[in-house]
């Protein structure tokens, strides 16, 4: 069975490179485009082997969402990891609090972005 | 950056040019509400989502600009700086330098690093005054560590990972895998001390440290990477052996193992997106080694931009040459944008999942249509016309939903306005608000693009011509701010567009002194209103006594008439000395279909679109003239009008050929006027027009064709060739 990816950005276009990156791995991608989204689109239980998230987001903001994550039992382990920008690297800190796996910096090329997901995936 | 993100460059630039219009548009809210957190939050995050994606896409000046106004963005939102006019009129400038660096991303044409430069000042001045933060330089990062290769380490590993490691969705498994993906591990201890009974253990918790070895041909980095997300909360240490010391006698292992790594070592990409251009003069001549690089270096450091003599010269401020800089950008590329344009829209799948639900249903009636008519009787008539009528509600529908489809909310054309309207009230030093209403009416997406420049022009005129300035308005009793409105709104099957403001109104004896003056009304005639206001659509026709910046050449209220009326519209203007004017466009909500006459010359069936036509009349005999050198002339409540015989222009066997028995058909467009003579006038219907161009040649006279209800081929004519066609005089054979 081919593993779930979900990608939350709001940037219909930063969602769309990393849902193609993905689904070109092999991964089943849902997209969301807030946290907001991202939270009502797996409310219902379902379960995902990778989250990627944007941190700054309308409605719902990145660390918001890893913390609502972390609270449902279906994503207490989940491997979340941030998409962040070099100058946003002090959300770093907030975003490892919150219980984010790790992160990317932004720009990434689809190597880095598919070796990080390798490092932190449960095999 | 990468080839595999190329694909998604179109959709970049589409996303781009939405976040800068919410840019633009919050930046001029901004300035009427500093205060307001939420718009500068949004505001933020657009700049910050164009930055992030063009990184993407390697377009690192775009990024770095971003960046930079990101930043001061930034400082406004956290409330460490206040939103003061200057600031909001930098960040609009930087704005519409963005606009101009994300189109030269795009087409690749060269970038004005001056102006960019000076503003990536301003905007670092403008951040850095209150809290001196070094610029971020590693903007433009390497996003792959390029691994390395040349010695064989070995390392000694000594981790013990934070409780709270699996709360992070972290496993420390994952890590050793990774270590043993980048070299060889050895001697991998657990370290169990920390671990409580069984019954004081939390299974949620990590109570273990390793302590292994590592032989790689990667550096310490390479290590300290696969740490990157637990390090700094893990205690780690990294110490590196002298190799050969200790396990001397597996060197040559090591070594392979090195060499195996480093032919999976993959070259790091060019990241030159978007350096396509072919390479200056002095580069050329430095490779084919004409010149040196210092004789090249020493030779551009003497050259300068024009704006940088004029400037020395004080012809123009510099502030003068950034502006006409920017203007020449934004032609270049708007230029650009007009050839690059690809005509593709989106639309929203709720309107595709209707039209195929529709198509079902016409699939549906068919079929019951086809299955009545193999064995139909008499009695099932009634049956018959029910599903005829199924037939013509199904079409009907179709057709409106797919005309829909190419609708677009006219907000999309009023946008640009509120940025307009600043820049005018500040050039013009009058105080001006703007009121959009209507924004989401809708119409074709080729009428809102051709719409943009007449409307454009109304509105500049109601500020410059207008709206008077503060003082004289406060002197009339009036507010201060003067007003302009747009409103869009559905009239019957068109759309009407209205431009109004609350100025001095057009001036009655103004206007009719300038008509005498340039010969366009006899002194003695009594014009009304109607027949005056429309003379500011003349060419040539101004009333401004002096020529400003903005408007008041002459030139403009006679091209947006034609450029309307080329759409198949009309203008109109209300006016009230001292309290205002309204510009009213009536537009057909689509150039596909069109309300046409259907008239009857002899045998033939012409359409003749409903908006030009005035009126029809059967005239009396003695007011039907023939006037040498004019030709035939009808007098119509005491205008004379050129009549044109269509059966004589088109070749036609006509029922009637005395003007008194046929019908006259009085026609208008671009305020001129001519009456077409016809057998009779059939009925009115909407008609889909098919380009003559395209299928035949073109044909004097004739705008169109269409295929009539029974199945032949009706001719749609084009009023302003008939005009011209009464003007030579001289009726063509077709």
């Amino acid at each position: 069975m081919s593993k779930t990816a979900l990608i939350v950005d709001d940037s219909r276009t930063m969602r769309q490179m990393v849902a193609f990156t993905l689904t070109n791995a092999g991964f089943t991608v849902i997209e969301a485009e807030d946290g907001k989204d991202a939270v009502n689109k797996v409310s219902g239980g379902a379960k995902m082997d990778i989250v990627v998230t944007d941190l700054n987001m309308p409605e719902m903001d990145g660390i918001t969402l890893i913390k609502e994550l972390r609270k449902m039992s279906t994503f207490k382990f989940t491997p979340i990891l941030m998409l962040t920008t070099e100058s946003a690297l002090e959300k770093k800190q907030a975003g490892k609090e919150a219980g984010a796996t790790g992160w990317i910096v932004k720009p990434f090329n689809p190597d880095v972005l598919l070796k990080t997901i390798a490092k932190v995936l449960p095999a | 950056m990468s080839n595999e993100f190329a694909q998604f460059q179109d959709a970049f630039f589409e996303e781009a040019a939405e976040h800068l219009a919410v840019v633009e548009e919050g930046l001029l809210q901004l300035e009427q509400h500093p205060e307001d957190l939420d718009l500068l939050n949004k505001i933020f995050r657009s700049a910050h989502s164009i930055k992030g994606a063009s990184g993407m896409f390697g377009f690192n000046t775009v990024a770095q600009f971003t960046h930079k106004m990101e930043t001061l963005l930034d400082l406004l939102r956290n409330g460490q700086k206040a939103v003061t006019p200057q600031v909001a009129d930098l960040l609009l400038r930087s704005t519409d330098c963005l606009k101009t660096l994300i189109d030269a991303a795009k087409s690749g044409a060269p970038v004005d690093t001056e102006t960019v430069q000076r503003l990536t000042t301003e905007l670092a001045t403008a951040s850095s005054s209150d809290r001196s933060s070094s610029p971020q330089a590693a903007e433009s990062a390497k996003a792959s560590p390029a691994a390395q290769v040349d010695h064989v380490h070995e390392y000694t590993i000594d981790w013990t990972p934070p409780e709270w490691l699996f709360q992070r969705g972290l496993d420390p498994l994952q890590i050793l895998k990774e270590l043993g993906n980048i070299g060889t591990l050895s001697q991998v201890t657990i370290d169990t001390s920390r671990l409580p009974d069984l019954a004081e253990m939390d299974p949620e918790k990590c109570y273990l440290s390793w302590e292994m070895r590592l032989k790689t041909g990667k550096d310490r980095k390479a290590v300290e990477a696969v740490f990157e997300f637990v390090r700094e909360d893990s205690v780690l240490t990294i110490a590196e052996e002298v190799r050969g010391k200790e396990l001397g006698g597996r060197s040559d292992e090591a070594k392979a193992s090195g060499e195996s790594i480093g032919t999976d070592h993959s070259s790091p990409t060019p990241s030159d997106g978007n350096e396509e251009n072919p390479k200056p003069l002095g580069e050329i001549l430095v490779e084919s080694g004409v010149v040196s690089r210092e004789t090249l270096d020493q030779a551009l450091a003497q050259q300068k931009r024009v704006g940088q003599i004029l400037v020395e010269q004080k012809a123009a401020t510099p502030q003068q040459v950034e502006q006409a800089l920017l203007k020449q950008k934004l032609q270049e590329s708007s230029a650009q944008a007009k050839k690059t344009d690809t005509a593709s829209i989106r639309v929203d799948t709720a309107k595709i999942d209707k039209l195929i639900n529709l198509v079902g249903e016409l699939v549906i009636t068919q079929s019951m249509l086809s299955d009545l008519g193999a064995r139909f009787e008499m009695r099932q008539l009634p049956v018959l016309m029910e599903r005829m009528a199924d037939l013509e509600r199904n079409t009907r529908e179709i057709q409106e939903r797919v005309m829909s489809i190419r609708m677009l909310p006219i907000g999309t054309a009023f946008a640009r306005f509120p940025r307009l309207v600043r820049d005018l009230s500040t050039k013009a030093g009058k105080k001006i608000q703007l009121v959009l209403s209507g924004e989401e009416t809708e119409l074709d997406k080729t009428v809102i693009e051709s719409i943009g420049d007449p409307l454009t022009h109304l509105v500049r005129n109601s500020a410059d011509h207008g709206l008077e300035p503060p003082e004289e308005r406060l002197d009339n009793n009036k507010p201060e701010v003067g007003t302009i409105k747009l409103n869009a709104f559905h009239e019957g099957g068109t759309i009407c567009i209205t431009v109004g403001d609350d100025g001095r109104g057009l001036n009655r004896d103004k206007i009719l002194a300038k008509a005498i003056k340039q010969g366009l009304i006899n002194e003695n005639d009594k014009p009304t209103d109607d027949q005056i206001w429309p003379l500011i659509f003349k060419p040539g026709f101004s009333t401004a006594e002096k020529i400003t910046d903005v408007s008041g050449r002459g030139v403009g209220m006679d091209v947006v008439k034609r450029n309307i009326e080329s759409l198949g519209g009309t203008v109109t203007i209300k006016t009230a000395l001292g309290k205002g004017t309204t510009f009213a466009l009536k537009l057909p909500l689509t150039l596909a279909i069109i309300e046409g006459m259907t008239v009857r010359i002899g045998r033939e069936t012409y359409i003749v679109p409903l908006l030009s036509i005035l009126e029809s009349i059967q005239p009396k005999r003695e007011s039907v003239k023939t006037v040498i050198g004019k030709g035939e002339l009808i007098n119509v409540r005491g205008t004379y009008l050129p009549v044109v015989r269509l059966y004589e222009v088109f070749n036609l066997q006509p029922e009637h050929t005395d003007p008194v028995k046929g019908i006259l058909l009085i026609l208008e467009t671009e305020g001129e006027r001519v009456a077409v003579m016809v057998d009779e006038i059939l009925g009115q219907q909407q008609v889909v027009i098919k380009s003559m161009e395209q299928n035949f040649r073109k044909v004097e006279g004739i705008a169109g064709a269409t295929i009539l209800g029974d199945g032949t081929v009706g001719f749609i004519l084009d009023v302003r060739g008939l005009l011209e066609i009464a003007r030579q005089g001289a009726p063509l054979a077709a």
